[in-house]
């Protein structure tokens, strides 16, 4: 008869009796193995005359809070040292910071709440509350826990991955990237290297892009290059370049060397820039065409490039030297008829900004103009780039996505 | 080549002057109104005859630093953490309860100082306090911590100040040096006293915990890690000149006329006729920065401590719904500390004995907790203590353990009598 519902706290160090009623040992920790929906209990180490010996669970007749006893006697247990890969709950679980997918935050487990499920027995929940904090300590026993099902939360120490579930890393993978980056900020170098490297390229360039730039070029900096070259060529170029701006100049090159050419010259083009700068905000992704386009065409063209494009909501018409002529929006060219060309509905002389500008200034005109996105140019009117109003919006009010002591 | 990365060699040296900051602040720190009152009061009571325990103090508190400094660079993790994670919930919860205690006599302590050098100036402490108070709270909470570091950084500038008055004081430099090198021991009670109060407050749990902390959140690579022994052995290096300087000022100038005082205010008071007007206010000035240094930093970084290693949610700019446990903690502990300052006939006194005495209690743990944690494989990997190193680490831990027992008794006793 296996209980329910225990903690774990309730079972270590509680006697473990042989089937004649006699104490053989003391429980030490219990060891798990991956599984669905939740990790399953193997056995357990129990420390007996000083020694560690291992109990299966199938010789496991009754656990609960009471008592814990086996079927045979001290003879049919096998003395044996865990070994290296097993994970043990009370070593590696216990007392542990792990992530809260569903509450998106790291959490301290305070306890475990294990159970038995359709004959499995297993790691049910973590308890992250006050409760478990009191009942530890060993005032109050029946203590109600704050418990957060296995199925949501995921390790975050490197070799515990495998108790993850797939359906967590699912959701982990759909996290917010800002909450995942604010995630990212509370763990140490090694779990966050480990919990990057559970994501896919493009998750992480974008997990990456929203932590401060001194975090993520050392972030990027502790990866393998070529995985971090990935990364990079995922990333939007301006926020690609402001991470490499932070790295030194050898490690810099190099990754931009190992980045797919037409990003790393992107890239390169914004590092020409003084990050205080215009320049140094915008980015090379916008949509442009020439001006002799119809509005049918662009739309069916439009389709295949946007999805790569950050900012789709203003177009800029350009001439054969990408000189900036006008610019519409989205919204101009759905309600134009379809044979109209461009150079007739576009509005010409847009608002711009010079790519030495201060940044302070940018701020000023997209406040200003009402603008999602101001154009970057040079001396003669060429399009550099353009600024979107996210980075604005970054620049006056830099989330505070770094621990703060 | 490209204008980002041609700014690389003063990027370089920025890269490295990111990673200085740990150690130097911790260091600097440590030079609290606690520590200038104890090495005032040495320097008037016995003149140079305790210079000479500079040198091993320094040795000792390098030591330690090291280590902590070491296990914060490659567990990345808080020193609350790891005892929270390889000692379980009984012990971080006896750790951080005598931590809170001792880090808010601490607290009450710098306001003290910081109440007591404005009045040298004729601000009103009932004026001084609240307004400090309020000043650090809401820096902290509503302002840029980095920003407030940063100034506190260029403060440490300040403490020059003592080392100035240390040279205006005209020491005879031959005898300074001859009591430094030249270890002389007195059997008095008050002495050893002295002795071990001045090793008590320049090496106290509070700095490994910060230090610790404020490593782990520069991220510093495991390869970079000699930049922050650098960091550590000159925080601790600068650290000890000052206080040394102190020492120095107080016995070339007070203990030579047969003055002896009690607190560093006095220190400061009597400095005027002896070494001119300037070393008064020098030495004031630098007891106002001390004080608020470590008023600021103190309340958050014992906070950010105890909530880290009970598993609070943690963070400034978090609403209090959202992180009752660590604002109520963090503003309370402001308003409590100084709130004892205020308390007409508050027994300052007492209460600075008691926080001692907890100091003196808890430091044995701490320094054992690393040294155990630091010679952890499965954490530290190849940067365990080698077997010198473990030798002259449990030596000194041990040395340490034997002052802070002794430090204990003398407090204790004080106390009730």
């Amino acid at each position: 008869m296996i209980t329910d519902s225990i903690y774990l706290s309730e079972l270590l160090n509680r006697p473990i009796l042989d089937r004649k009623g006699d104490a053989i040992g003391k429980i030490r920790d219990l060891n798990v193995v991956p599984g669905d929906p939740f990790p399953f209990v193997e056995g357990l180490y129990i420390r007996t005359s000083g020694k560690t010996a291992y109990v299966p669970m199938k010789e496991i007749n009754v656990l609960n809070k009471r008592i814990v006893t086996i079927h045979g006697d001290i003879g049919s247990i096998a003395y044996t040292e865990p070994r290296e890969k097993e994970i043990l709950i009370g070593k590696h679980i216990m007392d542990k910071q792990i992530v809260d997918v569903n509450g998106v935050k790291v959490v301290r487990v305070n306890d475990v709440q294990l159970g038995q499920v359709n004959d499995h027995f297993g790691m049910l929940a973590i308890d992250v509350g006050f409760g478990g904090l009191i009942r530890r300590l060993g005032f109050g026993k029946a203590r109600k826990g704050t418990l957060i099902p296995w199925r949501y939360v995921t390790t975050l120490e490197p070799g515990l991955d495998r108790l993850t579930l797939t359906m967590t890393r699912k959701s982990l993978a759909e996290m917010h990237p800002v909450d995942m980056a604010e995630i990212l900020t509370q763990v140490s170098m090694q779990e966050r290297t480990a919990l990057l490297s559970s994501l896919d390229e493009e998750t992480a360039g974008d997990v990456i892009g929203e932590l401060d730039d001194e975090t993520a070029a050392k972030i990027i900096n502790e990866m393998e290059p070529e995985k971090a070259a990935d990364v990079l060529e995922q990333m939007d170029p301006d926020e690609a370049a402001d991470v490499l701006g932070d790295l030194p100049e050898k490690k810099a090159v190099e990754l931009l060397n190992r980045m797919d050419r037409e990003e790393a010259e992107e890239v390169r083009e914004l590092l020409e820039h003084d990050e205080d700068t215009a320049g140094g905000l915008m980015t090379t992704d916008y949509i442009s065409f020439p001006p002799d386009m119809t509005a049918e065409e662009v739309m069916k063209e439009l389709r295949l490039v946007a999805p790569d494009i950050e900012m789709i909501y203003y177009l800029y018409v350009l001439d054969r030297e990408e000189r900036l002529l006008g610019v519409l929006s989205l919204k101009d060219l759905i309600l134009a008829s379809p044979k109209v060309p461009l150079g007739s509905l576009m509005v010409t002389n847009p608002k711009t900004v010079h790519a030495t500008e201060d940044k302070k200034e940018v701020a000023e005109m997209v406040s200003r103009y009402n603008l999602y996105a101001i154009p970057v140019v040079d001396e003669e009117n060429h399009i550099l780039g353009i600024i979107t109003v996210d980075d604005v919006v970054d620049m006056l009010l830099p989330t505070p996505l770094r621990r703060k002591r | 080549m490209l204008e980002r990365m041609r700014n690389m060699d003063r990027k370089s040296l920025l890269f490295f002057l990111s990673m200085i900051g740990p150690g130097f602040i911790t260091a600097n720190v440590d030079n609290d109104a606690a520590g200038i009152t104890t090495y005032s009061v040495a320097g008037s009571h016995y003149g140079y005859a305790l210079l000479w325990s500079f040198i091993p103090m320094l040795l000792l508190l390098i030591i330690v630093q090291e280590m902590v400094a070491r296990l914060g660079v490659v567990t990345g993790k808080g020193l609350s953490d790891l005892i929270r994670e390889e000692y379980g919930v009984r012990t971080t919860v006896f750790v951080m309860f005598a931590l809170l205690i001792t880090n808010l006599g601490t607290c009450a302590a710098e306001f003290a100082g910081l109440a007591a050098s404005l009045e040298i100036f004729g601000i009103s402490r009932y004026f001084s306090v609240p307004l400090a108070c309020g000043l650090i709270w809401f820096l902290v909470v509503k302002g840029s911590y980095k920003t407030v570091e940063r100034v506190f950084l260029g403060a440490c500038i300040i403490y020059f100040s003592y080392i100035l008055s240390g040279f205006m004081a005209k020491p005879d430099w031959g005898e300074v040096a001859r009591h430094t090198v030249n270890p002389t021991f007195q059997l008095d009670a008050a002495y050893v006293g002295l002795l071990i109060g001045m090793v008590g407050t320049t090496i106290s749990p509070w700095m490994q915990f910060y230090q610790q902390a404020a490593i782990v959140e520069k991220n510093i690579p495991v390869e970079n890690y000699r930049f922050v022994r650098w960091d550590v052995i000159l925080g601790c290096v600068m650290a000890s000149v000052v206080a040394f300087f102190i020492v120095m000022a107080c016995g070339a100038t007070l203990h030579v006329n047969g003055v002896t005082i009690h607190t560093a205010e006095d220190a400061a008071m009597a400095l005027t006729p002896l070494a001119g007007h300037f070393a008064k206010v020098l030495f004031a000035v630098g007891l106002v920065n001390a004080s608020l240094f470590a008023a600021t930093i103190l309340p958050l970084s014992t906070t950010y401590t105890i909530c880290e290693g009970m598993g609070w949610e943690s963070g400034v700019n978090k609403e209090f719904q959202e992180a009752p446990q660590f604002m109520g903690l963090y503003t309370g502990l402001i308003i409590v500390s100084g709130g004892l300052i205020l308390i007409p006939g508050a027994p300052l006194i007492k209460i600075m004995l008691v926080s001692q005495v907890i100091n003196g209690v808890l430091l044995p743990f701490v320094l054992i907790f690393i040294l155990l944690l630091i010679n952890k494989k499965d954490l530290m990997g190849d940067l365990v203590n080698g077997r010198t190193n473990n030798w002259i680490s449990w030596t000194s831990v041990a040395v340490l353990i034997a002052l802070s027992i002794a430090l204990v008794y003398l407090a204790a006793h004080q106390f009730f009598s």
